[in-house]
This record gives C-alpha cells, sequence and structure tokens, in this order.
C-alpha cells in the first residue's frame, strides 16, 4: 500500500474511502507535538526583537486545554499580543526557525484548535482595545483579541450594540471572524464574519495588511472564515446598531419537525427579528423569537403567530401534565422536565436584566446560563449545518445519534441567511455550498454532568454526528483541529488541495495554527 | 477558645472546578489593566490544575486586589476569593507582615472594649475616621432618633491581616468580637470584613455602611437622576444575589447611575494590590485607579459622583472635575 507523503504539519489526503469507516468506532485524531528544534535559538531570537516570552510552567499551563477539554497540550512559550508590530516580528522569527505559533482568543474552541502542542501560543486577548467608535457611520474599530461582551460594554455607553455575535461572553471577535459566529438574529444579519467591513491583518510571513472587500480583496476573502490559516486578524471594522432591548417570547413543541417548519416559516417572511430554536428534550422544544420594536412584535403576533403550531407555556404544561399522566412509566422524563424547568427559566427572566418586561442584554442573559447549565471541564458540541432543505432530516438524524449516546442533551438551532456578495467568503467553511437564502446550523450538545464518559466514547459520538454530515452534503462549524479527518470527505480533494496551495504560499513553513485544518 | 474558625471559610468549589469559560476576566481589574490571563482567577485556577503551586503563580496572588467581581461572575461557583486568600496564605509573607502582626498584638494587649450601649454598632474603618464629620453624619443617619455607637475596636487590623493572608491571633479575634457578639445590627465599612463577621456573628444581621445608608429614605431622597452612585464591590459581591435586587430598585427610585456592567457586576473604582494596601506610602501606584474611574465614567453624562465607599473619591478625584460626595454627606448636602 502506498501512502502519499505528508508534510509535516500538514494532515495530507485521506488514505481511506469516504465510506469504509462508517459506524467504526475512531481514535481522535490529536495532532503531534511539536518537538522543539530550534526553540533555543528561536526563543533568544524573538527576545532580542522585543518580545516577551514566558516560558514558566505556570504560564504555559493556563492554555493547556480549550473549553472542550479533551485536547491538551503545552506550549514551550507563551506570548501575550500587544501591537500588530509585535505579532509580525514573531511570525517573522518564526518563519526563519520553524516554530509552530497557535493563536487563542477566548479559547472557547472545542477541538484543540486553539491548544499548542508545542511552539508558540499567542494570547489574542491582550489586543483587546477598542480603537474607534463612529457612532453617525454605525461602525466600530476594535482590536481584534477584544471579546464581544467587552465591545458590548463599550458600544452600550454610546447607546450603540453590535448586530450579531455568538451567545457568549467571551468569544473573541477574531476568533469569531475567523469561523463565522452565529447569534439568534443570524436569520436577519448573517454570521457575525459577515459583519466585517475591513481588518487589519497579519500575514504568516509577518506583512501587516489591510483587507477588505474592494482592498487586498483575495486576502479577506481567505481570512474571513478561514480558520486562521492565512494570518491572525490583529484589528476589525465592524458594522453596529443601535441598542435596543429585546421583546422575548418563548413557544412550546412536543415535537422537533413542527418546531423547525415553524423557525423556517418565520425566517423566510422575516417574521421576527430573533429566532432560534433550543431543546430541553427532543419532546419539549422551544422557540424563542423576539424583536427589537412593539410594532414588529404587534405585527408577528397578528400574522405569524396563528400559523404557527406551538404551545404557549401553559398549554404545553397541561398537555405535558395528560401525556405523563397516561405514561407513568415515563415519570422520570416528567421530572427530568419539571426540574429543568424549575432551575432554567428564573435563570432567563431574571429582574435585573429585564426592564419593562424586555430583555436588556440577551448575550448576557443567555451567556451566563449557557456556562451555567451546560458548562464544565469537558464539552463537545458536534455540529451539522446545511441548506435549509436538508435540515429536517440532519437534525432528525442527529437526534437519534444524541438519544443513543447520552440520557440527556441541548440542541440549539438557528437559521443563517446567506449574503451572496459574500460568497467567495463562505468557501470551505461552516456554510454549506448548496444552500441558498439561509443555511442552518444544529449544535448537539450532551450534559455531561456528573457522567465519566472517556475521550474515545465522545469522539464516537462527534464521528456519527459527522458522518451524517458526510452523507448528507453539508458543512460544519467545528471541523478543525480533532475533527479535521473530515475536511477532505466533506469538502473535496480538489477544493482543499486548492486551499492548501494557497496556505503554502502564504505560509512557506506551516508555522501558524498548523494542526488545525491541513 | 472560641468556637470560631480562624481561616476563611472552605468555598463549595475550589479551582479544579474551573471550567475556563472566562466570565471572570470580563469583571476582573487588574485583568482590565494588565490584559493578563496570568495575572487573573482564570489564570490562576488553569495553573493550579496544571501543576503549579503557590509560589509559581506568586505575582498573581498577590495583584488580586479582592473586589470579589469575579465571584459571581462564575458559573461554577468557585469561591475564588477564598481560593485566593489560601493561596495567600502559602506565599512567603510580605515583608510589611510583621509590622502588621506587631499591631494586632499591641490591640490585642488593650483592654476589652465595653459592649456598645444599643443593639447596633458601626465599624467604621481606617478611611472613615479619617473623616469624622463624615463619620459622624453616617453614625446620626443610621442611629435614627439618636447615634448608631462606633466602635472603638472596628478591626482594621484584623481586616488587613484576612486580606495579607496572616493569621489573626485568636486572642486578638476574641478580643474584636467580644463586644459584638449577641449584637442585632453591625454595619462594616470594610467589604472583606464583612464576609467574615458574617461567618464570625451567626446570630447578627451584618450589612455594608453602603446598604444600610442607602436603605434610609432620607438618604434615596437625596439622590437625583444625574449622580453616579458608585457601590463598594466587596460587600456588594459577597451576597450579590440579595444586594443585585436592592440596587436595582435604587437605580429604579432615584434614576441614577450605578457603577455596575451589563453583568450588573460592581466595577470597581479603586484597585489596589496588596502591596498598595500593606504598604500605601512606598508601593502607591495610581495607574489601577484611573483605569479603573476613568472606565466608570466612559460615556456616562453625570454630574455628581456618590461613592459608598470614601477611598473611591480619590480615584474620582485624580481623573474628574466632577464633585464626588459621601453617601453620609447626601442628606446634609444643601444642593439636594
Amino acid at each position: 500500500m502506498h501512502l502519499t507523503d505528508v508534510e509535516p504539519g500538514t494532515l495530507g489526503p485521506c488514505p481511506v474511502a469516504p465510506d469504509a469507516l462508517q459506524g467504526i468506532k475512531r481514535q481522535q485524531t490529536n495532532p503531534g507535538r511539536w518537538n522543539g528544534p530550534n526553540w533555543e535559538e528561536f526563543a533568544a531570537a524573538v527576545r532580542a526583537r522585543g518580545i516577551e516570552l514566558r516560558e514558566t510552567p505556570a504560564a504555559r499551563a493556563a492554555f493547556a486545554t480549550d473549553a472542550g477539554g479533551t485536547a491538551y497540550g503545552l506550549a514551550h512559550g507563551v506570548v501575550i499580543a500587544r501591537s500588530s508590530e509585535q505579532i509580525a516580528r514573531l511570525l517573522q522569527a518564526a518563519q526563519q526557525y520553524r516554530v509552530p505559533v497557535t493563536v487563542s482568543g477566548g479559547g472557547l474552541t472545542t477541538e484543540g484548535e486553539s491548544v499548542a502542542f508545542g511552539g508558540v501560543l499567542l494570547d489574542m486577548s491582550g489586543m483587546s482595545r477598542v480603537l474607534h467608535i463612529d457612532a453617525d457611520a454605525l461602525t466600530v474599530r476594535t482590536e481584534a483579541g477584544i471579546f464581544w461582551h467587552s465591545l458590548a460594554e463599550e458600544l452600550r455607553r454610546q447607546d450603540l450594540d453590535y448586530l450579531s455575535a455568538p451567545l457568549n461572553l467571551t468569544s473573541s471577535v477574531g476568533g469569531t471572524l475567523g469561523v463565522g459566529g452565529i447569534d439568534v438574529n443570524s436569520a436577519r444579519f448573517g454570521c457575525s464574519a459577515d459583519q466585517a467591513i475591513a481588518l487589519q491583518v497579519v500575514t504568516p510571513t509577518g506583512d501587516i495588511a489591510e483587507c477588505s472587500d474592494t482592498h487586498n480583496a483575495e486576502l479577506f476573502q481567505r481570512v474571513i472564515l478561514g480558520y486562521g490559516q492565512f494570518g491572525v486578524i490583529t484589528e476589525a471594522t465592524l458594522r453596529v446598531r443601535r441598542y435596543t432591548p429585546l421583546r422575548m417570547h418563548y413557544f412550546y413543541y412536543a415535537s422537533l419537525r413542527s418546531a423547525i417548519e415553524d423557525l423556517q416559516l418565520l425566517d423566510r417572511n422575516d417574521a421576527s427579528d430573533y429566532s432560534g430554536i433550543l431543546t430541553i428534550m427532543d419532546c419539549a422544544v422551544n422557540v424563542l423569537v423576539a424583536f427589537d420594536s412593539p410594532e414588529r412584535e404587534a405585527a408577528f403576533m397578528a400574522h405569524w403567530r396563528p400559523r404557527l403550531s406551538a404551545y404557549g407555556e401553559l398549554g404545553f404544561g397541561l398537555r405535558a401534565l395528560i401525556h405523563y399522566a397516561l405514561r407513568p412509566w415515563k415519570l422520570r422524563e416528567a421530572w427530568y422536565l419539571l426540574e429543568r424547568k424549575r432551575e432554567l427559566f428564573p435563570e432567563l427572566r431574571r429582574s435585573e436584566y429585564m426592564r419593562d418586561g424586555t430583555m436588556l442584554d440577551r448575550s448576557v442573559v443567555f451567556s451566563r446560563a449557557v456556562w451555567k447549565f451546560w458548562g464544565g471541564r469537558q464539552m463537545v458540541i458536534p455540529d451539522l449545518a446545511t441548506s435549509a432543505a436538508k435540515f429536517i432530516d440532519a437534525v432528525e438524524r442527529g437526534n437519534a445519534v444524541c438519544r443513543k449516546f447520552f440520557p440527556h442533551y441541548t440542541l440549539y438551532l438557528v437559521g443563517i441567511k446567506l449574503r451572496p456578495e459574500h460568497r467567495a467568503h463562505y468557501e470551505m467553511s461552516c456554510i454549506p455550498p448548496d444552500a441558498e437564502g439561509w443555511a442552518y446550523g444544529c449544535e448537539f450538545e450532551p450534559m455531561l454532568d456528573g457522567g465519566a464518559y472517556s475521550r474515545d466514547y465522545l469522539q464516537s459520538f462527534k464521528n456519527e454526528i459527522y458522518d451524517i454530515g458526510v452523507d448528507l452534503g453539508a458543512s460544519y462549524y467545528r471541523f478543525g483541529g480533532m475533527m479535521k479527518g473530515y475536511i477532505r470527505r466533506v469538502f473535496g480533494d480538489a477544493l482543499v488541495d486548492r486551499h492548501l496551495a494557497l496556505k503554502r504560499a502564504a505560509d512557506p513553513e506551516m508555522i501558524l495554527n498548523r494542526h488545525v485544518i491541513f | 477558645m472560641f468556637g470560631f474558625p480562624i481561616s476563611t471559610p472552605r468555598p463549595r468549589k475550589d479551582y479544579a472546578s474551573c471550567s475556563g469559560c472566562g466570565l471572570c476576566l470580563l469583571v476582573c481589574p487588574v485583568w482590565r489593566r494588565s490584559r493578563d490571563i496570568g495575572l487573573a482567577p482564570l489564570g490562576r485556577a488553569k495553573a493550579l490544575q496544571h501543576g503549579a503551586v503557590a509560589a509559581d503563580i506568586a505575582e498573581s496572588i498577590q495583584s488580586c486586589t479582592l473586589c470579589a467581581a469575579c465571584e459571581p461572575a462564575c458559573p461554577e461557583d468557585i469561591g475564588l476569593v477564598a481560593m485566593t486568600l489560601d493561596l495567600r496564605r502559602q506565599l512567603i509573607q510580605p515583608a510589611a507582615v510583621p509590622s502588621l502582626r506587631a499591631r494586632m498584638d499591641e490591640q490585642a494587649a488593650r483592654p476589652l472594649a465595653p459592649r456598645p450601649s444599643s443593639s447596633a454598632v458601626l465599624l467604621p474603618g481606617q478611611a472613615l475616621r479619617e473623616h469624622p464629620g463624615t463619620l459622624a453624619r453616617a453614625a446620626a443617619l443610621l442611629g435614627g432618633m439618636s447615634n448608631i455607637p462606633i466602635a472603638d475596636d472596628d478591626g482594621s487590623d484584623i481586616a488587613l491581616a484576612l486580606e495579607a493572608g496572616v493569621e489573626t491571633p485568636a486572642q486578638r479575634l476574641q478580643q474584636f468580637l467580644q463586644p459584638l457578639r449577641g449584637l442585632k445590627n453591625v454595619a462594616v465599612a470594610d467589604g472583606l470584613l464583612l464576609r467574615h463577621l458574617r461567618q464570625w456573628l451567626p446570630g447578627s444581621k451584618i450589612a455594608s455602611l453602603g446598604l444600610a445608608l442607602s436603605s434610609l429614605a432620607q438618604v434615596r431622597r437625596a439622590l437625583r437622576a444625574s449622580d453616579l452612585y458608585v457601590i463598594e464591590p466587596r460587600a456588594y459581591h459577597a451576597d450579590y444575589q440579595r444586594l443585585v435586587k436592592h440596587y436595582d430598585a435604587l437605580r429604579s427610585d432615584a434614576g441614577c447611575t450605578l457603577n455596575l456592567d451589563l453583568q450588573r457586576i460592581a466595577i470597581p473604582a479603586s484597585a489596589r494590590s496588596l502591596a498598595q494596601r500593606l504598604e500605601p506610602e512606598t508601593a502607591a501606584d495610581i495607574r489601577d485607579d484611573s483605569v479603573q474611574a476613568r472606565w466608570i465614567l466612559q460615556g456616562r453624562n453625570v454630574e455628581r459622583i456618590v461613592v459608598e465607599n470614601l477611598e473611591d473619591s480619590a480615584a474620582f478625584e485624580r481623573v474628574s472635575k466632577l464633585p464626588v460626595v459621601h453617601l453620609a454627606d447626601l442628606a446634609d448636602d444643601g444642593t439636594s
């Protein structure tokens, strides 16, 4: 058997037929640790260039894993990002000494993408100043290591808000622009990466470049949704908007299919300003719908609410009561639902985050709840991103996999409005190539709290979810790191090889985030 | 011997539970100044999870201001203040500690303070004692018809020892607590001391000076919609679940602006490290205060700053020309 020669730090073509491992338990694919040749010379060169390089165990340990908590690695040294010039000098030295550089923003990857398996860990949170807010043009220029919530704090002082960002307070702007970012208003505004107007990027060879759709467009297209392969985003100009509190409504469903049908109905007709699905169980599905203005809310209530097959909270409660009264053997399920409602619902309605019936900060409310109820030392969140037509099938099949592996789990589903003018950005990204109008994403998040699961078990679960994507011709949000074995299967060799050639041209020594994609 | 614990109460969870969410960074004044994860609770927890010991992260441990903003932000409910104090106890003590020990010994040698004549007492702390007029007004306001007694021994040395991770001699602690036992209400200006008094005096109602004063109708009436009201963060975060509602109601009643962020965590106006508290003359560094006070004021259209903690006054006076007034002085403010 002949195996193709593989360049160090790259995965190379998959030698296994795409359908050869269906249903077979596979091991995760942590990259090998870079063993540190030239490290001492590199470290001396970096320090000579005025860069603080931290090599103490404590400094390196702070970045030993990511939010997933299943990939562990130690960098040889940590650099806190302070300026574009500093990063340029670092990357120039890294090219010269062939030292890998792994970039971490909020560290919220789940597949080890922001974990350094040797080499340098570049902590972008050191660059997190807001540089300029233009309240008239509704734009902000910010350093890209900033957390979305820190950006929101500054924007709010001028009665502004970002357009869309992950419902996670400590996602970084740069990291999000590199992978996508979804919010409950993505069905209207697109993914977070769509909000970027211009970027400052330090290329893998250490050049500092400004780029946008009209200037250095090819660099812009590759860096946006580029999984950190083509440069370090150091500054970003983003669209922002006037701040408005949300008028939130929750609707309840007993079936995933009918909830998704209604979600897509709302999205197609621009019936709400925010929409998404969050499940407690697959028989207790919540569609959240929210509005920026009473006018939009009233229009929804008049025209669209009657068309939904949803229950209100009371109606769903009565339905559940009858359902479980007739099925006493399912009392444990009923008890779980009741407990979940008791714990979770008050958290979503805390009085300090509400005013006059409106929710002041959706990201605060949801992010705090997410970390409180779903967070932990380990998290696996495989996902599927499909066209609208394939979405119900993908979710139902993924739900069946969740049921097989875990007693309890949550699904988070949102639509993503596609921007035809951004088609070039979407290449080899979470946006599936066959999606038109909207793409849909579903995260499958098991509740691991209290359970003991091996990494192989978790990896098998992820593989089964991702196999659905291969089968359906879908894409994924988290296809890097430990899941990169799926990249060639979903995107095909031709596209991946083209991107690999671009990567080699941009990053001759393959030093930047080398283990993430290739 | 007394039956109360001398060390900090054990947290429900410790650093091992840190999931790395990073929410503590968003509220940490040290992180805001340094943008260095290693100096924030997240960095300490992750370092400890991966084999570091206290000495490896000494700079981080000492730089913590104990504002406790990270505690209500932490979704894992980790006792972050207790964790930091425990770590401080494991470190070689700063040079100023012997003088602090001597101060506690000297205090312990004094006769027991008389028991207050009323069922309530005010522990004003060093900063308020340095402003006798404000202290007198606070005592008058809290006393209603008559002044609330001001404790001669307000435990300032014990508060500093708690902060430094220095064990308080049992005799000193006994001497401090004995006159307070059985009192119904204790108002305390020091937020770190308040946290411990709750454990040491379970039968008493322990309230921060800010909470006690801001609950008074005459004080609330004196607040204006154009005020920036600066909550003392240590006491606020020690009782966050309850006080977030108290201050939300205060904001709603008075219409004033609070030093709260979007998570409703108090932004500390001053952020002094341990060294700055132990040796203010030699280690004084006003950068922290400037960063924090500027951030609180950024983009806010206010005409007056009302502080619960006098230590915050100086921070605002350094960065702003706005009048700064203590809560206790509000009711006497002729412009109100």
